[in-house]
């Protein structure tokens, strides 16, 4: 995985989406034309209202939906292309926690470790360097069935983390999470990014958002309605330059409203 | 007050009902299926072993023995159905004060159907025992039977009502194993001292059941027990039909779950570790556990006594590794929607390479157990040709036609999906 990492440096881009138009069904395509990209070592915020279309894009870059048009690259292939190279490039936590309820929170782990091909001896010390990390040393031996929603969503994060991908796709990462747990993430997420990878974090959370990510997509109603650094979102609402939050930003831009 | 309890009754009515309807297209599949060819068949089977054995019990029959594991479970099991959902606690739960009235209806519906099954039991041991040379009158077992039947659904509802986990377990093995005394001292020992026995046993458990803490109304243990029934339902039709899918009832089972760590650390090992975890914790494993001992039980009862020259044990060793074969057919249903398969980076082929390398493992590991109790009395005896032929028989299966069928199936199931 380190290897690949290296390699994903060197590349342009872990993230490549051109014209996509997607959906769940052809006749109604909730995704139109929608581009972005994203580079070794960044954290891109995907903000919108609830129905905006992230969580529809990110399961087109996860592959499980089908573009009615366009196409999704990953570590610089397309998933039809090469299905192994595209999943091992990224890890995936999604929005309420899919764990496996006959695993339990060390099992899980585990099993993610085996499936993301983590060499033993990393495992090891990974999975325990986690479950510290997270206080989830008193929960290791837990079934996932008995964990409140945000360690459920710990062992989401804490599976990411040990696969070490080259990009992390996180949808609503804060939900549930207790303020250490947050704080756990966000110093981790800093530190992966530090390392070369990419993020691309799904949040309501405007104020985390624009604190830690360093570009910004900002949807609304199928379309991307600004992307860009926080001074290319602020300039698309109209704000001058140096005034004005992402909020402030994001008010405008999908409310239309004075802010 | 007693109108609300009307309207709880015809929620009560209402649910059963589109229950009633909700697996009513199941249980059509499963009639066309050919198992109630195999049932059927299982019935005529077990007609005839059973009139040749009224006919002419044999003196070393175990007669008491016989009665007690019969008898036992359908007296004290105490299934009740409320049809409660995990909605109830903000819908239903304010009306707690007038819930009797429903429950009433559930207890009702759980004392008319077990009974049923309690007295077709007690019908077909009645003439096992006289005929075995049983002695006590049948009439005053009977309602000495009526009477622990009764008791047994009034433990049960307090065992539901307790409020720790532990003290529930404890009162329910506590229950069962005094009502196997009791049926026991009825079938062996003059009747005024069963009776004796009894109402001392009645009396310890009336006066232990005041000890535990108790709920008024035990809102999540229903709910979560009427969940249980439900998959229940579901994993029996999942053998016949795609059924929508219900989240697995787990148990740790800590005298299998050894076995999961020694699963080599690898990632082609990942869906070996994942189903074999699954398999060792949903509720198939707990069905295979109890199947592999009920068919150890009866193949080794049919090979001691070495019936039909060993063919006996075989028929029963036969019969069990099909039900457990289709039981375990059931695993590959476990997570078959998991977002996971699609995320993680692995070649679809690999997947279900693996999963066949586990039900391999799996399946000649339970038979080969199932083997034993099945063969081994028999081998002793000096009955050679029935064992060595049902070993070969399960090998051939196992190693050559179960694999190249599951990867046939798994094929085809993920174009379907």
């Amino acid at each position: 995985m380190e290897r690949m990492l290296d390699v994903m440096n060197k590349m342009d881009k872990v993230l490549q989406v051109s014209g996509l138009t997607g959906g769940y069904s052809p006749k109604r395509p909730v995704l139109h034309e929608i581009e972005f990209s994203i580079r070794p070592g960044e954290m891109v915020g995907l903000i919108g209202l609830n129905g905006a279309g992230k969580s529809t894009t990110i399961k087109h870059i996860l592959g499980l939906l089908t573009p009615q048009q366009g196409e999704v690259e990953v570590a610089g292939v397309r998933l039809a292309q090469h299905p192994e190279k595209y999943r091992s490039a990224f890890a995936y936590v999604p929005e309420s926690p899919v764990l496996f309820d006959e695993l339990t929170v060390e099992e899980h782990l585990r099993l993610a470790g085996m499936a993301y091909g983590v060499p033993g001896q990393d495992y090891e010390t990974r999975a325990e360097e986690l479950l510290i990390e997270f206080q989830m040393v008193p929960k290791r031996r837990a079934f996932a069935a008995h964990l409140s929603k945000g360690m459920r969503q710990k062992v989401m994060i804490m599976s990411a983390l040990l696969a070490s991908p080259p990009l992390y796709i996180i949808d609503e990462p804060f939900l549930g999470l207790d303020p250490l747990g947050i704080r756990s993430l966000l110093d981790r997420l800093v530190e992966v990014k530090r390392s070369g990878a990419a993020i691309l974090m799904s949040s309501h959370i405007l104020s985390t958002v624009e604190a830690y990510c360093d570009s910004f997509i900002v949807m609304h109603q199928g379309r991307i309605a600004a992307q860009g650094k926080l001074e290319n979102i602020r300039s698309a609402a109209g704000f001058q330059e140096g005034t004005g939050s992402l909020e402030d930003a994001f008010y405008r831009l999908v409310a239309g409203g004075e802010s | 007050m007693a109108e609300a309890g009307a309207r709880l009754a015809v929620t009560w009515s209402e649910r059963a009902r589109a229950f009633r309807k909700e697996i009513f297209p199941y249980l059509r599949y499963m009639a066309q299926s050919g198992f109630p060819a195999f049932l059927s068949l299982l019935f005529i089977a077990s007609a005839i072993g059973y009139f040749g054995l009224i006919r002419d019990v044999p003196p070393d029959f175990p007669l008491i023995e016989v009665g007690v594991v019969f008898l036992t479970p359908v007296l004290c099991w105490s299934p009740l159905r409320t049809w409660l959902a995990p909605a109830d606690v903000v819908y239903l739960m304010p009306r707690e004060h007038e819930m009797n009235v429903y429950l009433n209806r559930s207890l009702r519906y759980s004392v008319i159907w077990s009974s049923i099954l309690a007295a077709a039991v007690f019908l077909l041991y009645v003439p096992v025992y006289q005929r075995g040379g049983g002695e006590n009158d049948v009439w005053l077992l009977a309602v000495a039977l009526l009477l622990l039947k009764g008791a047994g659904h009034y433990g049960a509802w307090r065992e539901r009502r307790m409020s720790w986990g532990a003290a529930r377990i404890f009162f329910r093995l506590g229950r069962w194993l005094l009502t196997a005394g009791v049926i026991g001292a009825w079938l062996l020992y003059p009747e005024w001292q069963a009776a004796l026995f009894m109402f001392i046993c009645m009396a310890l458990l009336a006066a232990a059941y005041r000890l535990p803490r108790n709920q008024r109304f035990p809102w999540e243990r229903l709910i979560q027990e009427e969940e249980r029934t439900r998959k229940r339902y579901y994993s029996a039709f999942g053998m016949f039909i795609d059924v929508p899918v219900v989240s697995a009832s787990i148990a740790r089972r800590p005298y299998l779950s050894w076995l999961l760590p020694r699963i080599r650390y690898g990632q082609n090992h990942a869906y070996v570790y994942l189903y074999a975890a699954s398999l060792i914790r949903t509720e198939i494993g707990g069905i295979l556990i109890r199947l592999l001992l009920l068919g150890g039980l009866v193949s080794y009862w049919a090979a001691d006594a070495a019936t039909l020259e060993g063919w006996g044990a075989a028929i029963s060793y036969a019969i069990f590794a099909f039900v457990m074969t289709l039981q375990l057919g059931g695993l590959r249903y476990v997570n078959r929607y998991t977002v996971w398969k699609n995320i993680y980076p692995l070649p679809l082929d690999g997947q279900r390479e693996q999963f066949a390398r586990l039900d391999r493992a799996a399946l000649l590991t339970g038979l080969s157990i199932l083997w034993l109790p099945a063969s081994l009395p028999l081998l002793l005896g000096g009955y050679y040709v029935a064992p060595i032929s049902i070993a070969a028989a399960m090998l051939i299966y196992v190693l050559a036609i179960r694999p190249a069928r599951l990867r046939r199936k798994l094929m085809l199931e993920a174009e379907e999906d």
